[in-house]
């Protein structure tokens, strides 16, 4: 269960307050929605739980299972299961797919103390989700995204995160830059993980996402708290309404 | 000016200062006191040789001054490196195995190697010299016709060992330099690297890597000059600064009034991992020829703080993050080494500097 009270938090050097008394419980298992206008604060969420530098947390915690994740360094909440799929997928020169993805499956293993993942169990396991996320498996030669198109960055977001199988999901906008194909073949992956305690946040701006991976509960996003919950058809209403209603 | 040393006395002119304009920032002078090792003997290098390579000794100082390089440095060379060394490729001869040179530790030396039509040959010059030494080399290279010459420079000395290691390459029509370097400086370094064309359609394929720390000093100086048509030059250097260390690189074309239809580029990147290290570079182009090609580019800068935040979102540490960019930085200079077994132990070179810090 990933647990936030209270949480406060700033950018631009504690000049620029975004989060301001954010509360959300998502228990383990279930996959949450946040939807809002933009700049309402949704990529700051996900960077402030996964412990980017520049954004700082002036009140509030954030745990999961019990566990003190703000105290965290990035890499220690990676280890702990913490995952985000990013908005904008950085391009990695010079680092083929594998080699950096191979590093950091092992960087997480030895973190935990488990054993490292061989190269042959890699390669057949990384090879059959290529193929399942229907990636060529020439791009997994390439540098990290370097030359990708939006769309083929996304899908390697999702393959990188089935490859990592971790225990909390924060997903970005992943829609943005999808077309319908590619958006049917993310969701599959993502409904896959579904269960198994693995608790989910999808951030997304509209709800075309929503009708592929269809969610527990649906949180607007509005002034730095959340401003109103509901269920899946929730997602519906706001699409249609827009969010003026839970603006100042 | 005071003779503050002993070679200078004799050599009856200062060493190189940062009073001399290609000096300004590598200041030998005020590195080198009597005390460094070898400041006025002769070095004893090592050759291996390919089969059908032959080398004698050369001429003594009096006879050689045509035929090397000018300045103090050379100078330096001929009043106290003793007879040189002269190396003969013969025509057409193509060795599977490196011509090698190693072992100057300490001292000065003359090197001339003539690599005579259509021959190939990899010459592979590792630097490795003693502590608190001393050392100047000064290699002629002469490629003739259609020769072809694949030089690779490790340079690895100790933190205060001072090194000024020059190369004068004369390449004549249709022959081919490619040469890698990769250097971690020392108490005071400097790889030199001076070409000219001798014919045309010469060809020029130069990469280079200094990787620094601690307090060390590295400083790649080139000039190429080109007086004849339909020459190539592609020029990379990829400097490295961490702690307390400088880097320096100056690098000039001289595209003469004869050499039309040069295409010649030149880079140099560096990458600052400390804010007290300090980098200078000075590319420089002077160019008489009308129809030419000739760019170059020169940047400086850190690594991306948003990459380093993804791959550690992603479990990677932040130390093993930072060496993996910087890996990927420097290793570019080196793709375009055709031997894979050389390229990767220079990359393992460059894994165990990243480590080692
Ligand atoms: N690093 C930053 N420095 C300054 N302002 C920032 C920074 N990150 C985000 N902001 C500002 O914070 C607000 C929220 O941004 P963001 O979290 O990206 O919104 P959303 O993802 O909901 O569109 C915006 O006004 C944005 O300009
Ligand atoms: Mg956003």
């Amino acid at each position: 269960m990933l647990k936030i009270n209270n949480l406060h938090a700033t950018v631009d050097d504690g000049q620029k307050q975004i989060l301001n008394g954010l509360s959300l419980e998502v228990p383990a298992g279930e996959v949450h929605a946040i939807m809002g206008p933009n700049g309402a604060g949704k990529s700051t969420l996900a960077y402030v739980l996964t412990g980017r530098d520049g954004y700082d947390v002036t009140e509030g915690e954030v745990t999961l299972d019990g566990e003190d994740l703000l105290d965290m360094e990035p890499e220690e909440r990676a280890a702990k299961g913490v995952f985000l799929s990013f908005q904008y997928p950085l391009e990695i020169p010079g680092v083929p797919t594998m080699t950096f993805l191979r590093t950091a499956v092992n960087a997480q293993r030895k973190a935990r103390g488990e054993e490292p993942m061989g190269a042959p169990e890699f390669l057949k396991t990384a090879r059959a989700l290529a193929k399942e996320l229907k990636i060529k498996p020439e791009m997994l030669k390439r540098p990290l995204n370097v030359g990708f198109s939006g769309g083929e960055k996304k899908r390697m977001e999702i393959f990188q995160m089935m490859m990592l199988a971790p225990r909390f999901i924060v997903m970005d906008e992943t829609d943005s830059g999808l077309d319908v194909d590619a958006l049917r073949i993310v969701a599959d992956g993502v409904n896959k993980l579904r269960g198994a305690g693995r608790g989910m946040l999808i951030i997304t701006h509209y709800q075309r996402l929503l009708d592929y991976i269809v969610p527990d509960r649906v949180h607007v996003l509005s002034q730095g708290k959340i401003a109103a919950s509901g269920d899946a058809d929730f997602a519906k209403t706001l699409e249609s309404e827009g969010y003026d209603a839970y603006a100042a | 000016m005071p003779h503050n040393t002993t070679a200078e006395q004799r050599l009856g002119s200062p060493l190189p200062s940062k009073r001399d304009e290609v000096w300004k920032w590598t200041d030998l002078r005020r590195a080198v006191t009597d005390k460094a090792g070898g400041l006025t003997s002769a070095a004893r290098p090592k050759f291996d040789l390919p089969h059908g390579v032959k080398i004698r000794e050369g001429e003594g100082p009096e006879k050689q001054s045509k035929k090397y390089g000018h300045g103090t440095m050379a100078a330096l060379a001929k009043s106290f490196g003793g007879k040189s060394w002269e190396i003969y490729v013969p025509s057409g001869l193509r060795p599977a195995a490196p011509l090698v040179i190693s072992d100057i530790a300490r001292g000065h030396c003359r090197i001339m190697i003539m690599v005579d039509k259509g021959a190939h040959i990899h010459l592979f010059e590792h630097y490795g010299g003693e502590q608190g030494g001393f050392t100047n080399s000064d290699i002629q290279i002469h490629l003739a016709e259609g020769a072809k010459l694949t030089r690779t420079i490790i340079q690895d000395d100790p933190a205060d060992h001072c090194r000024i290691a020059n190369a004068h390459i004369a390449i004549e029509e249709g022959a081919k330099l490619t040469q890698h370097c990769l250097a971690f400086g020392g108490g005071l370094v400097r790889m030199e690297t001076n070409l000219t064309s001798e014919g045309e359609g010469v060809t020029a394929d130069m990469g280079a890597a200094y990787l620094l720390s601690g307090e060390r000093h590295c400083d790649m100086t080139s000039v190429i000059r080109l007086a004849h048509p339909n020459c190539t030059i592609d020029q990379a250097v990829k400097g490295v600064v961490d702690d307390k260390t400088r880097g320096v690189f100056q690098g000039k074309f001289l595209v003469e009034r004869a050499a039309q239809h040069t295409d010649a580029q030149m880079r140099h990147d560096a990458l600052m991992l400390s804010d007290r290290a300090q980098v200078r570079a000075k590319p420089e182009l002077e160019i008489y020829a009308d129809d030419v090609a000739c760019e170059h580019g020169n940047t400086l800068g850190q690594l991306d703080e948003t990459s380093l935040f993804y791959m550690r979102q992603r479990g990677i540490p932040i130390a093993q993050a930072r060496a993996m960019l910087t890996e990927a930085f420097v290793s570019s200079v080196f793709d375009s080494v055709e031997d894979d077994d050389l390229r990767e132990s220079l990359l393992v070179k460059v894994r165990e500097w990243l480590e080692a810090r």
